[in-house]
């Protein structure tokens, strides 16, 4: 699998700068299981293949319920975003790039001298990137995608320090809740917008 | 027939919590099974056998205090029982309050499951696991905070990011801790991990600057859903830190850790008392006093080395009944004026006088006024902080005193009537389910204040479950 490696850390890198710049959420879901399945490929360097793909399916199934709650929705149109704003997220993206990249040789040196550095670099863009989305948007889709793909960086460094069924299923329990919380918070988003729809004179 | 302490103190309320839920809707029933569940829990945790045996006629349980679950345990042992008591039943008094009070109707299943998650986490070995039951009582917390019907606002996204940011620092500084236990103290790998740890910590006991959504929370939400998540989730949080200090001797033994926390706690109790002083909102308030009193939990532990944790544990079955209190009397008057801002509130002792006086008291007591439950207590931790820092001690008093500026503010526009109620004379507009149980509270909080130790002397027992901090 370690072959996999290198594509896994450019397509994870591609998806989460796909996931800061962009505001629609079917490019921001595919992006997101993309992701997933770049990060399984990083989790089977450190964890058996049959223990990994645990992480895999529920991140899946994560994206799935985000997805086809949003599928259920009244479909709203996205707004136009100027072309500052996407500049301006995606040189915020790049200089993250660039600090993560600065940032792993002493990190790798001082306090993870064990993991291999794709493991250390994917999973730090990914926190890094999603902090990144977390300080810059007030979305409640946006902020559950931004914490599943933070949780995803951190369980892929995670996984090279310490192997544990239970903390498997614990994590497991935290991505599915989130994913829950995430799909609560866009039902309840898609009818408030419908009362006040409603409410609105003609 | 053998059980366990894990499936009697976490499993079955979640069980409940979860048939509850289902039946959410059923007010009556809702309030009965979750209630009686607290209660019964808080009543066996509180009269249970130190030789885990228990005899029912002619059915004899014997309990094992710990579950093994993938290879991992979760351990009730006797020493914490008092503790699990003291939340069972301040489960069991929201609960039931939740009926007169307008909460969500989700909350008692949501309340009882949150106190169940939490009893896990201060049970699971390795004990660092806690992160994750605490992050899913966090989760869980989410439709009690922003009720279906309710916009989604930044408050409630900030409080997930915020403690969802913690879980991964405490899980690192777990993993840590385990490698440098035999490094010397100089190195730079212990200062990372006590950065780490500590940082992990603050965040989730939103010490400042982490509070950001404390205040923006407690204005969106329903006083007495904020008032248990501001009393559970910090006073759960500082239980589960001691075992980091009872089990590294090099963090027990760090020089400069009391002194840290000291300044930590001084910090958080003058920004606290300084925000509340200035508040406009009552709910805002609050939530700023919920600051300060982390601050003087932070400053108890700083004080360990004199006997802080006793005080700190002797606090939190009184701020217990104070956060319940205050938040219960927050939802009637919000109920009855429909908007907690200051100008809303003015005039409102002349028609709810009870509710106007025990909101002050309550008030009073948190801030530890003369005669009122949290005094003794406060007054011996400002004075230990004065004896070691003249200047600590002075900002801890000076700081203490804005929840007392605000009380007195409020109380001016209590008795103030509006301009067109200006002929309206005093009346008790109060029903006895709102007034008895605040009666009943302010009885207890009194007499706490003149016989400290009445009532919740054996909380202090929880500290044998920590070795190495009796």
């Amino acid at each position: 699998m370690s072959a996999f490696s290198t594509p896994a850390f450019v397509l994870i890198v591609i998806t989460a700068m796909v996931i800061l710049i962009f505001r629609d959420w079917r490019i921001n879901t595919i992006a997101l299981a993309v992701q997933y399945l770049a990060a399984f490929f990083l989790v089977t360097l450190s964890w058996p293949i049959e223990v990994a793909v645990v992480k895999l399916i529920v991140g899946w199934m994560a994206t799935a319920a985000i997805t086809f709650t949003f599928l259920h929705q009244k479909v709203t149109e996205t707004q136009t975003e100027s072309e500052a704003s996407l500049f301006f997220r995606g040189f915020a993206g790049l200089l993250t790039i660039l600090a993560i990249f600065v940032l792993v040789p002493t990190l790798k040196g001082n306090i993870f001298p064990e993991l291999e550095p794709v493991i250390l670099q994917g999973g730090l863009m990914l926190i890094g990137m999603s902090l990144m989305q977390l300080g810059t948007n007030s979305n409640p889709y946006l902020t559950i995608i931004s914490l599943l793909s933070f949780l995803s960086g951190f369980e892929v460094i995670y996984a090279g320090l310490e192997t544990s069924t239970l903390l498997t299923g614990l994590l497991a329990v935290v991505n599915l809740g989130l994913a829950m919380v995430g799909v609560y918070f866009i039902t309840k988003t898609a009818e408030h917008e419908d009362n006040t729809d409603l409410e609105e004179p003609s | 027939m053998t059980l366990s302490t894990p499936i009697l103190w976490v499993f079955l309320p979640l069980l409940i919590a979860v048939i509850s839920a289902v039946f959410y809707k059923q007010k009556l029933l809702s309030v009965l099974l979750t209630s009686l569940t607290a209660f019964t829990l808080a009543l066996l945790a509180t009269f249970f056998p130190e030789d885990m045996v228990l005899s029912i006629g002619p059915l004899t349980l014997v309990f094992d205090d710990s579950l093994t679950i993938l290879g991992r345990q979760i351990t009730i042992t006797y020493e914490i029982l008092p503790f699990i008591t003291l939340l069972y039943a301040m489960t069991g008094i929201w609960v039931l309050s939740s009926s007169f009070a307008d909460a969500p109707a989700l909350f008692r299943s949501i309340c009882l499951a949150i106190t169940s998650l939490l009893t896990a986490a201060l049970g699971v070995e390795p004990f660092l696991y806690a992160a994750l039951f605490a992050e899913t009582a966090v989760l869980v917390s989410v439709p009690m905070l922003s009720p279906a019907g309710q916009k989604t606002h930044r408050g409630i996204l900030r409080y997930l990011t915020i403690q969802t940011l913690a879980l991964p620092l405490i899980l690192l500084a777990g993993w840590l801790l385990s490698g440098v236990e035999t490094l010397p103290p100089d190195s730079p790998l212990v200062t990372q991990t006590i950065l780490i740890l500590g940082l992990g910590i603050a965040v989730w006991l939103s010490v400042f600057p982490f509070h950001s959504w404390m205040p923006m929370i407690s204005e969106k939400a329903n006083p007495l859903v904020t008032s248990y998540l501001f009393f559970i989730m910090p006073t759960a949080t500082l239980i589960f830190s001691l075992n980091f200090i009872d089990r590294y001797t090099f963090l027990r033994e760090l020089p400069n850790l009391y002194e840290g926390l000291r300044l930590v706690g001084v910090i958080m109790i003058t920004i606290g008392g300084a925000w509340t002083a200035v508040q406009t909102n009552l709910k805002r308030a609050f939530s700023f006093t919920v600051l300060a009193e982390t601050g003087f939990s932070l400053l108890a532990i700083g004080l360990s080395e004199g006997g802080g944790l006793t005080w700190m544990l002797a606090l939190f079955p009184i701020r217990a009944l104070e956060f319940w209190l205050w938040g219960f009397i927050l939802t009637l008057i919000e109920d009855h004026t429909g908007d907690l801002d200051i100008p809303a509130v003015q005039g409102l002792a002349r028609k709810y006088p009870i509710l106007s006086i025990g909101l002050l008291i309550v008030q009073l007591s948190v801030a530890g006024f003369p005669l009122l439950a949290s005094f003794p207590i406060k007054i011996a931790m400002m004075s230990a902080t004065f004896k070691l820092d003249g200047a600590l001690g002075g900002w801890c008093f000076i700081a203490s005193l804005g929840l007392v500026i605000f009380t007195v503010r409020l109380l001016s526009r209590f008795v103030t009537p509006k301009d067109a109620e200006l002929s309206q004379k005093w009346i008790f507009s109060e029903r006895p389910y709102e007034y008895i149980p605040i009666l009943i509270v302010i009885l207890f909080l009194v007499i706490s204040g003149f016989f400290p130790n009445t009532f919740f002397a054996r909380i202090i027992d929880t500290l044998s479950a920590f070795l190495h901090l009796q």
